[in-house]
C-alpha cells in the first residue's frame, strides 16, 4: 500500500468503514459522501474543467451546494444522493477537460504534420 | 373450416387477456431520461469505449443496471429518474475517457508520422544539395572542356596560318591588294611552249599542296607574255599557260571549280620589253591566291 493517501483514497476509505456500520448511523455516510463530492469537483476545476466542460462544473459544484445544506438539515439521505450525483458529475466535468486537452494536442500535431508535408511537397517540385 | 372458426374465436380471447394484463401494470416500467441512458449506452458498446474505458464502462454498466432494476421493481419514478440520470453520466464520462485515450494513441503515431516526415525533409534536402552539385560540377567540366577546345582550335589555326606563311614564303610569294601572288617566271615554262618544265611543275605542286591544306581558298591563274609577236597569238598563248597551270593543279588533285584561269597576253607588263632580260619577265604566270572563304578582285 502507497503511504501518499489523496483526499478522495482517504474519503473512499471512510466511506467504506462506514458504510460497514451503516446501520448504526446515517449522518457519518452523508456526510463523508459530501466531502468525497466535494475532492472530485476540486479536482475537475483544477483539471481546467472551468474554461472546457463549464456546464458540467456547474452542475456538480450546484448539485454539491445543495447537499451540503442537505447535510445541515439533516437530510441525510438526500444529501448523500445528492453528493453521489454531485461526485458523477464533477468526473464527467473532470473527463471532459482532460478529454479536450488531449484532442486539441493531437489536433495541433496532425495540423503541424500538414503543413510540415505541404512544405516538403513544394521543395521537392522545386527541386525537381 | 374448423380452423377458421378456432382462430376467429380465439382472437379476441387472446386480446382480452393481453388488454387485462396491461391493465394490471398501471405503473410505467421506463422514463424518458431512462430511454436515453439506455440508448447513450448502446452507442458505447457500438463504438470502442469499452475497450479504451474498461473501468469507466463497467461504472456504467452497473449504474444503468441499477436504474433498470428500478424500472422493473416499479419503484419511484423519481428514483427511477435519478438513477438513469447517474447513468448518463457514467456512460459519458466513460465516452469522454475513451476519447482522451484515443487522442493520446493519435497523438503517439502523429508524433512518429511527424519525425518521418522530417526525415523526409532532410533526405529530400540532402539530394537536391548533392544534384545541386553534381549540375555544378557537370557545367564545369563542360566549361572547360569548351575552353580547352577553344584552346585547341586557335592552336590549330594558328599552325595552320603559319604552315601557310612557311609554304608561301617557300614559294616567294608577294602580299598583294588582291591577296597572296606566287608568280612562275617563263623559265618554268619551255620557251613559246605551254608545257610545265620539272621544276615548274614542282612549284605548282607547292601551290597544290596549299590549296589541299586549305580547302577554302581558290586560285586565279593569269598569263602574260613580252610584245613580241602577234596581240593574237600572245593572248591565246597566256591563256595556254594559265591553263596548263590549271590542268597540272588539276592532275594533282585540286577541282576545276577552284581554278580560275585568264589570259593577258601582253597586257600588264612587267618591264619594258627593249632588253631580252626585261622581255623574259614580262612573260610569266600570275597566281593569286584568295583569301578564306572570299572571292578574288578582279585585276584593275
Amino acid at each position: 500500500m502507497s503511504p501518499r493517501l489523496t483526499l478522495p483514497a482517504v474519503a473512499a476509505t471512510v466511506v467504506s468503514a462506514l458504510l460497514l456500520s451503516a446501520c448504526a448511523s446515517q449522518k457519518a455516510p452523508a456526510t463523508a459522501d459530501v466531502a468525497v463530492s466535494q475532492a472530485a469537483v476540486e479536482s475537475a476545476a483544477q483539471a481546467g474543467a472551468a474554461e472546457l466542460a463549464p456546464a458540467e462544473l456547474t452542475s456538480a459544484r450546484e448539485k454539491f451546494a445543495r447537499a451540503n445544506q442537505a447535510l445541515k438539515e439533516r437530510d441525510y439521505k438526500l444529501a448523500s444522493e445528492l453528493a453521489t450525483q454531485a461526485q458523477a458529475e464533477a468526473k464527467l466535468a473532470q473527463s471532459k477537460a482532460t478529454s479536450a486537452k488531449a484532442t486539441s494536442a493531437a489536433d495541433a500535431v496532425q495540423e503541424n504534420i500538414r503543413v510540415l508535408r505541404e512544405e516538403l511537397d513544394r521543395a521537392n517540385s522545386a527541386n525537381k | 373450416m374448423n380452423k377458421t372458426f378456432t382462430q376467429k374465436a380465439v382472437t379476441p380471447l387472446v386480446l382480452s387477456m393481453v388488454l387485462a394484463l396491461s391493465a394490471c401494470s398501471s405503473t410505467p416500467v421506463t422514463t424518458s431520461t431512462l430511454d436515453q441512458a439506455r440508448s447513450d449506452y448502446t452507442a458505447a458498446q457500438n463504438s470502442s469505449v469499452a475497450q479504451y474505458a474498461p473501468n469507466e464502462f463497467k461504472a456504467a454498466t452497473e449504474a444503468l443496471n441499477a436504474a433498470n432494476t428500478a424500472a422493473s421493481n416499479r419503484e419511484d419514478l423519481t428514483k427511477i429518474d435519478q438513477l438513469a440520470s447517474l447513468a448518463k453520466t457514467k456512460i459519458a464520462t466513460a465516452q469522454e475517457v475513451a476519447r482522451t485515450k484515443q487522442a493520446e494513441a493519435n497523438l503517439a503515431s502523429s508524433a512518429q508520422e511527424r519525425e518521418k516526415i522530417r526525415l523526409q525533409a532532410r533526405t529530400a534536402e540532402a539530394e537536391a544539395a548533392r544534384r545541386n552539385a553534381e549540375q555544378a560540377q557537370r557545367d564545369a567540366e563542360a566549361a572547360k572542356a569548351q575552353a580547352e577546345q577553344a584552346t585547341a582550335a586557335t592552336r590549330d589555326a594558328q599552325a595552320q596560318a603559319s604552315a601557310l606563311a612557311a609554304q608561301l614564303a617557300e614559294l616567294k610569294a608577294k602580299q598583294t591588294e588582291r591577296g597572296m601572288v606566287v608568280t612562275l617566271g617563263d623559265v618554268l615554262f619551255n620557251t613559246d611552249q605551254a608545257v610545265l618544265t620539272s621544276s615548274g611543275m614542282a612549284t605548282v605542286q607547292k601551290l597544290a599542296n596549299i590549296l589541299r591544306d586549305n580547302p577554302d581558298r581558290t586560285v586565279l591563274v593569269e598569263g602574260f607574255t613580252d610584245s613580241t609577236g602577234s596581240t593574237a597569238h600572245n593572248l591565246e598563248l597566256s591563256q595556254r599557260r594559265a591553263e596548263a597551270v590549271r590542268a597540272a593543279l588539276a592532275q594533282m588533285g585540286i577541282e576545276r571549280s577552284r581554278v580560275d584561269t585568264r589570259g593577258y597576253g601582253e597586257a600588264y607588263p612587267v618591264a619594258s620589253n627593249n632588253s631580252a632580260g626585261d622581255r623574259q619577265l614580262n612573260r610569266r604566270v600570275e597566281i593569286v591566291l584568295s583569301e578564306a572563304g572570299k572571292p578574288i578582285q578582279a585585276r584593275r
